[in-house]
């Protein structure tokens, strides 16, 4: 599993876990905002989105504006 | 030292005494704002967060309350592990480690605890033994989709029927060549309590291990040398 691949199966886990909450998407952009490593955001962004589950997809968008926005 | 060096990488650190640190430590963090060289030779020490709500630092934290709360409490789902048992991989291992070896060894290995444990060990229940024709004492092959490794088994039953555990503290074992890379979702902890695997009769170590023997007594040989008085 090469590192985009792990950075997949990772977001696509992190929103299966978050479930839960009000607004998964939202929630999981907040944890990767604040856990993720630049590196690991830039390669996410750089995806074409292959693999990702859509909850995880609209949460890598989420993360992307916010991250825009600040 | 430290600043020469920082000096030689071209900064421009020019600190005439650690007081000096220490200032542009309060400077930066908001709850070392009230520490200073004098304030801490007056009063032996200060226990952080020092500021304006706690010019006196605080011994005890959380006196009237938590800051959130008495705590936060969330309903979560049951997330099963993506590793899986199979006609493959039937058994489930767990790695653990055992009380007289710390962490992963490195320290213990290299005193007389290794009396009390000299290999990881295979421990495997008497029912899965006997489908595989093992006894206490054999070789056997660990395998799981990540990897493979030979150990000795250790049949007993502290392990459930169709769960086998091993310690990760032996190089020439390195458990870790079996497991996998599944992670916490939250905290990216390793999935080392989890891995499906499949167990065989083996003759012996495996190419790798006998490999990594051989490169590990190598670049450990010591020149015998005349002492210099």
């Amino acid at each position: 599993m090469n590192t985009t691949d792990r950075l997949v199966a990772m977001a696509n886990q992190i929103v299966a876990n978050l479930l839960h909450e009000p607004d998964p998407a939202a929630a999981a952009a907040q944890h990767m905002q604040l856990f993720w490593d630049p590196r690991m955001k830039r390669l996410i962004h750089e995806h074409d989105g292959h693999g990702l589950t859509p909850l995880a997809a609209a949460a890598i968008d989420l993360l992307a504006k916010n991250h825009a926005a600040a | 030292m430290t600043q020469r060096l920082a000096q030689a990488m071209g900064l421009d650190w020019n600190y005439t005494h650690p007081s000096e640190i220490m200032d542009e430590i309060a400077r930066l963090t908001p709850s070392f704002a009230g520490v200073n060289f004098d304030r801490l030779d007056a009063e032996g020490s200060l226990q952080w967060p020092v500021n304006d709500q706690a010019p006196d630092g605080s011994p005890i934290m959380h006196i009237d309350g938590f800051v959130r709360g008495k705590g936060k409490f969330v309903v979560t789902d049951y997330v099963p592990t993506d590793e899986k048992t199979g006609p493959r991989f039937p058994l489930l291992l767990t790695t653990g480690r055992i009380l007289s070896h710390y962490n992963v060894g490195a320290q213990t290995r290299r005193t007389d605890n290794v009396a009390w444990h000299q290999e990881d060990l295979l421990e495997i229940h008497p029912v899965d033994a006997e489908d595989r024709g093992l006894k206490s004492g054999d070789w056997v092959k660990l395998a799981s989709r990540a990897g493979e490794t030979t150990l000795r088994a250790d049949v007993t039953d502290r392990v459930a029927p169709g769960v086998v555990y091993t310690t990760f503290h032996h190089p020439d074992t390195q458990a870790n060549v079996v497991t996998t890379d599944h992670s916490d979702w939250a905290t990216n902890c390793p999935e080392y309590k989890v891995t499906a695997v499949q167990i065989s009769a083996s003759n012996g170590p495996t190419n790798w291990q006998e490999e990594y023997r051989e490169q590990a007594t190598r670049s450990r040989r010591v020149v015998q040398a005349e002492p210099a008085e």
